[in-house]
């Protein structure tokens, strides 16, 4: 078989969802033997363009050529066999089977269903061996650190001869020197014919290990370069936010009031040394990329994770449990809708009054007319469409879904609304309506922290912004004044907080 | 807006009463003198101690919990209450001999022992999280492991006082009722208004529809859990201190596989083991079902070894025809 210069082809591909294109017509090439690195933002189009090569979901239109030919995979086994392996960052690994065992899982040699002994074995742990020595054959997977786990199934995707190896973002949850010990082994992979896709959030990486970059943006591809053309970070900031157009965002009118919530030095497993104060009516952002620890901030406030540090509530110490936060004044909507904040098998008005039971019952008994009043007010009042009160959740849209959700948090009669990626998957009307009911919240005097990856999101919306990068506060903003998109992304993509008269660095700044 | 389809859980209920309706009309068609009035009492009736263990069982299924401790713990408690009132005196016989301590004490002691069971189920299944089908197997064993020490393997029923007989024998005046039938009766009712109208019952679904939304949105998910499993021990307590009395007698092999029948009856009834679904209601018709196809078993003269098999099948094809319905409804 004649090799082309190039491994992959993608030509116009395209991918549609009921409500939104997340892939719209993306062309470019992938060369053989390199290192190719993928970067956008949140909501790029990235990962719908991994789940198409790898066969986890089908493309809307367009077409693929792996190695000249026409590609088009059924599974993620179908892409396997055809040489694309992938590594996901949640591994594929069992962590009670031996390392020699999870080399060969699925490909076994069998006599009459008997595990068999043969050379596939001992290729496979010499590849591993040549990627790092210290792992031994017969130790358990779940002896090994993340990092080693990843070699693990960098070995199997080399044994098994895969052309292409897709990393998503390999180096989220491993250490430092650990990273060098995979960017190395990433590096050897050239010498062994095999061209690697990588994918993350941190711009650094993509200079130190690239070959070629393409960038995406709002499911366009934007471009593709060798990253040798690029002069640095910035510029490959601005190919991903191009211009990014803000609504217009009022400031506040009158001065700061009370503080409501003080956190000082809060660190925990994520986090490291977090302080800031929230004021009565004043609406935060927390911003950051995947993995920067927005979600454990909410959950260590919440009592749901523990923590060091102090958190006062009017000041008074919050109680680490979630039933004593949430009568003190404060309310969560949970980042992940269906699994953490909705009963999704309940009706509506099964969900909507359940943080303030108290208020629809006397004596522990509750009042059902009361109930249904109350469900009712909220269907009408945050415009839940719903043929009925009686509905199960889990036949609601995502966005009605979400709303049932705020519903519950609204009734809890919060002081200080916690919202987890509040606007996630669900369609721009559901969106500017819940920023409706978040500016009229703030006005009724209600606290909100919004915990988003969604720059727009963040600055349309929020007085103060805290950019948060790897578990640190890296700058505070006020809204209105000094809102630059590219020094923001900048920031949170690990880059140095350069100008302290621009941004008001907290914590440590740099590193 | 407002009124909207009935729920599901009513439609399941009201399926199998439908169910038994068929059963009970085909009975009385094929077996001799089963529509008479007294027959119907005994098949509401005689299954009592089976749906007082369903009551615990229905209420911890909802949350997605197993108990199948029940039957150990009937044991239990029956054996306890025997030895404590027993007469402390030495005789010949070692089975003969008991702490005396007054009635009373005795069963208000082997109610606390029972409750010592759903302790130690709370403590491993709420706390540390251990899957409740193991820790309940084992104190399912413990419990029982309990009544064969004390009553050697055997039964205690020597040198009882008196009033050791009454509750188990007492029937209301005017009505051929056991006061056990009149108890069950009242905890129906009660579980009934616990699970439509209090909060605390509300709880008991969110936990099983969403333990973790359940515990972000302000549910203190452990302290529930443990509330329930003392309870189901308590419930099983209560029956054990009564079939004992009934009897006048502890038994080491007392109430072998209640644990089974309070399960099948929970499931005949609609109850979901993954949770967040069922109710107490179609408990009870679940158990009605059972009664009325073992019984009118009998009445054929089919031999009592066809028993199991019968309530297998019967099962088999309820639960069946129940998840039918379902998917159909929401199709």
């Amino acid at each position: 078989m004649e090799l082309t210069d190039n491994v992959l082809e993608i030509r116009d591909l395209v991918k549609d969802f009921p409500s939104v294109r997340a892939v719209n017509r993306v062309s470019f090439d992938i060369k053989r033997n390199t290192v190719h690195c993928l970067v956008g933002e949140n909501g790029a189009g990235k990962s719908t363009l991994i789940k198409i090569l790898t066969g986890a979901t089908t493309r809307s239109g367009g077409s693929i050529l792996l190695n000249g030919e026409a590609y088009t995979p059924h599974s993620t086994r179908d892409a396997k066999q055809h040489g694309i392996s992938t590594l996901f960052q949640e591994l594929n690994v069992v962590d009670q089977l031996t390392v020699e065992e999870n080399l060969t899982l699925g490909m076994e040699d069998t006599t009459l269903g008997f595990l068999r002994k043969t050379d596939k074995i001992n290729t496979m742990v010499n590849v591993m061996k040549s990627l790092e020595p210290s792992i031994t054959p017969r130790q358990l997977v779940s002896t090994l650190s993340v990092a080693k786990k990843q070699i693990v199934e960098i070995a199997k995707a080399v044994a098994t001869e895969s052309d292409i190896i897709i990393m998503d973002e390999p180096t989220a949850a491993i250490s430092e020197s650990e990273i060098k010990r995979l960017f190395a082994i990433i590096k050897s992979l050239r010498e062994k014919n095999v061209t690697v896709i990588y994918i993350s959030h941190r711009l650094d990486e993509i200079f130190e290990l690239g070959d070629y970059v393409t960038v995406m943006r709002d499911g366009k591809h934007i471009d593709t370069k060798p990253v040798s053309e690029i002069k640095d970070r910035s510029e490959l900031v601005k190919m991903m936010i191009g211009k990014t157009v803000f609504e217009q965002y009022t400031p506040k009118e009158g001065e700061c009031k009370d503080a409501i919530l003080q956190v000082c030095n809060l660190s925990n497993h994520k986090l490291r040394d977090i302080s800031f104060e929230v004021h009565e009516g004043e609406i935060i952002g927390f911003y950051g990329l995947v993995g920067a620890g927005k979600t454990e901030l909410a959950r260590a406030i919440y009592g749901v994770d523990p923590y060091e540090g102090e958190i006062l509530f009017r000041g008074k110490k919050l109680p680490p449990f979630p039933d004593k936060v949430i009568a003190a004044g404060i309310a969560l909507v949970p980042e992940e809708r269906r699994s953490q904040g909705l009963f999704t098998i309940l009706t509506i008005r099964g969900n909507v009054p359940v943080m303030n039971m108290r208020k629809i019952s006397r004596n522990g008994f509750i009042n059902a007319g009361q109930e249904r009043k109350v469900t009712l007010d909220y269907i009408d009042k945050l415009r839940i469409s719903t043929s009925s009160m009686e509905k199960e959740a889990s036949k609601l849209s995502g966005g009605n879904q979400q709303k049932v959700v705020l519903a519950k948090c609204l009734f809890a009669d919060a002081d200080l609304l916690m919202l987890d990626e509040p606007t996630r998957g669900i369609d721009v009307g559901a969106k500017s309506e819940i920023y409706g009911i978040i500016r009229q919240l703030s006005k009724e005097g209600k606290s909100i922290m919004i915990f988003s990856s969604e720059l727009p999101e963040v600055v349309n919306i929020c007085d103060t912004i805290y950019l948060l990068y790897d578990g640190r506060m890296k700058a505070t903003l006020r809204n209105g004044c000094d809102i630059d998109s590219e020094k923001i992304l900048h920031i949170v993509t690990g880059g140095n907080v350069t100008s302290a008269a621009d941004y008001r660095g907290s914590g440590d700044g740099g590193e | 807006m407002i009124g909207g389809r009935m729920s599901n859980e009513s439609f399941i209920t009201l399926f199998m009463i439908g169910v038994l309706v068929v059963l009970f009309g085909v009975s009385c068609v094929i077996v001799p003198r089963f529509y008479l009035p007294r027959n119907m009492i005994n098949l509401l009736t005689n299954n009592w101690y089976i749906i007082m263990l369903g009551i615990g069982v229905t209420f911890l299924l909802i949350t997605g919990n197993f108990d199948m401790s029940v039957g150990g713990v009937i044991a239990m408690t029956g054996v306890l209450s025997v030895w404590f009132c027993q007469d402390a005196t030495a005789s010949q016989n070692a089975l003969a001999v008991g702490l005396g301590l007054p009635y009373g004490v005795a069963i208000a002691l082997a109610l606390l022992c029972a409750m010592g069971i759903g302790a130690i189920n709370a403590f491993f299944i709420a706390r540390l999280k251990v899957p409740s089908i193991i820790i309940t197997l084992g104190t399912m064993m413990i419990a029982r492991g309990v009544a064969q020490i004390v009553a050697q393997g055997a039964q205690r029923n020597t040198s009882l006082p008196d009033v050791f007989g009454v509750l188990g024998g007492l029937t209301i005046p005017g009505m051929s009722v056991k006061l056990s039938v009149l108890v069950m009766a009242v905890l129906i009712v009660a579980a009934f208004v616990f699970e439509k109208k209090t909060v605390a019952g509300r709880r008991t679904y969110l936990i099983g529809a969403n333990s973790v939304a359940a515990r972000l949105s302000g549910v203190n998910v452990r302290r529930h859990l443990t509330s329930l499993f003392i309870i189901s021990s308590l419930l099983a307590g209560i029956t054990g201190i009564l079939l004992s009395s009934e009897f006048k007698a502890g038994g080491a092999s007392r109430a072998m596989g209640y644990e089974f029948d309070a399960l099948v009856i929970s499931l005949l009834g609609g109850v979901s083991i993954a949770g967040g679904f069922g109710s107490v209601l179609g408990m009870f018709v679940g158990a009605v079902i059972l009664s009325v196809v073992t019984s009118a078993a009998t009445g054929l003269l089919l031999s009592p070894d066809w028993q199991f098999t019968i309530k297998g099948v019967v099962t088999f094809i309820a639960i069946l025809a129940q998840r039918f319905a379902l998917d159909k409804r929401k199709g």
